[in-house]
């Protein structure tokens, strides 16, 4: 099975839909993605060039195989993703105003980086359930939190 | 102090912007509008009303995250001058079959208008109207009482009502 996004012409993913395989094939039986845009248009009333293939499999660059070659356009589409032609990534909605995309792991990444690793320590308390502890990005200081959500 | 919104009576309304030439072929519904109206008929879907609903069914759940389902379609043809009485439709006394939004859309309108009367608690009766011209649409809570408003003096308006269940 083949997955394509459907988006309208701000780049907003509108809905996936799934073509059978034989469905984007060309003539010689290889996988083009030209084919299923044909198909998609003859049968969804709605223009080839904004149906995009997207792999199933990919999230964050990294496919699920485990063999990142294989990774497909950054991200399986979702609603609301954003599909950016100049990178050939799908774009998950931004998570804060203050957030950058980072091409190589086709994510958002807050501007000091990611959250703090958690120690040996507040991890051993997670899995006791004593506690629960998390960073949550604070948008107005810009800082990472730790927050104890308390026993699970 | 805190605050939580119970319920919105919440009004979409727009142009149907689909892609260069992939427009919505409003001669074609207006054909099919005159079609159910001369045959006394049901209006039948068609691929170009499958356009229309997908559109706002696929751009309502993308910005307002409001998963619709079609419950039901019909059009209808107004003279000049014409205003309907007030409409509504919801069954008092069948609401779990009735729709939760209705949506009209301009096929073929000029100096054309929606009334749709609502209340904000204890002020009752009062109303927003908002013009309908052709390729707009503009939904509402189902019941809501609407009416519709024709100024136009020479041709005839062709709206189209579809009803929608979210889920």
């Amino acid at each position: 099975m083949a997955h394509f996004a459907k988006i309208n012409e701000e780049n907003k993913v509108l809905t996936v839909n799934v073509v059978a395989n034989k469905d984007n094939m060309n003539a010689e039986g290889v996988e083009d993605e030209s084919v299923g845009q044909a198909f998609l248009e003859k049968n969804s009333s709605w223009p080839g060039h904004l149906w995009i293939q997207t792999s199933y499999n990919t999230m964050f660059n990294k496919h699920a195989s485990g063999d990142d070659s294989k990774a497909f356009r950054g991200n399986y589409a979702g609603v609301g993703f954003e599909w950016d032609s100049e990178n050939q990534i799908f774009w998950p909605a931004k998570p804060y105003p203050s957030w950058v995309k980072d091409t190589s792991d086709a994510n958002w990444h807050s501007p000091i980086g990611d959250a703090p690793a958690l120690t040996a320590e507040q991890s051993s308390q997670i899995s006791a359930g004593t506690n629960g502890w998390i960073y949550i990005w604070n948008e107005e200081n810009q800082t990472w939190d730790l927050n104890d959500y308390g026993p699970a | 102090m805190q605050k939580k919104v119970l319920t919105e009576q919440a009004l979409y309304y727009g142009d149907v912007t689909m892609p260069k030439d992939w427009e919505i072929d409003r001669v074609y519904l207006s054909n099919k509008i005159l079609y159910s109206d001369l045959k006394n008929e049901k209006f039948k879907t068609c691929k170009t009303w499958d356009k229309l609903n997908r559109y706002i069914q696929e751009h309502i759940n993308l910005y307002y995250e409001t998963a619709l389902v079609n419950t039901d379609t019909w059009g209808n043809i107004y003279k000049p001058l014409e205003n309907t009485d007030s409409l509504l439709n919801v069954d008092p006394v069948d609401l779990r079959n009735s729709p939760d939004f209705t949506l009209l859309y301009g096929v073929n309108v000029s100096d054309c208008s929606v009334k749709i009367s609502y209340d904000d608690n204890r002020r009752k009766g009062r109303s927003w109207t908002i013009p309908l011209t052709n390729n707009k649409f503009v939904m509402f809570p189902s019941t809501n009482s609407y009416s519709i408003i024709n100024n136009q003096k020479e041709s005839l308006n062709f709206i189209l009502t579809v009803t929608y269940e979210y889920i």
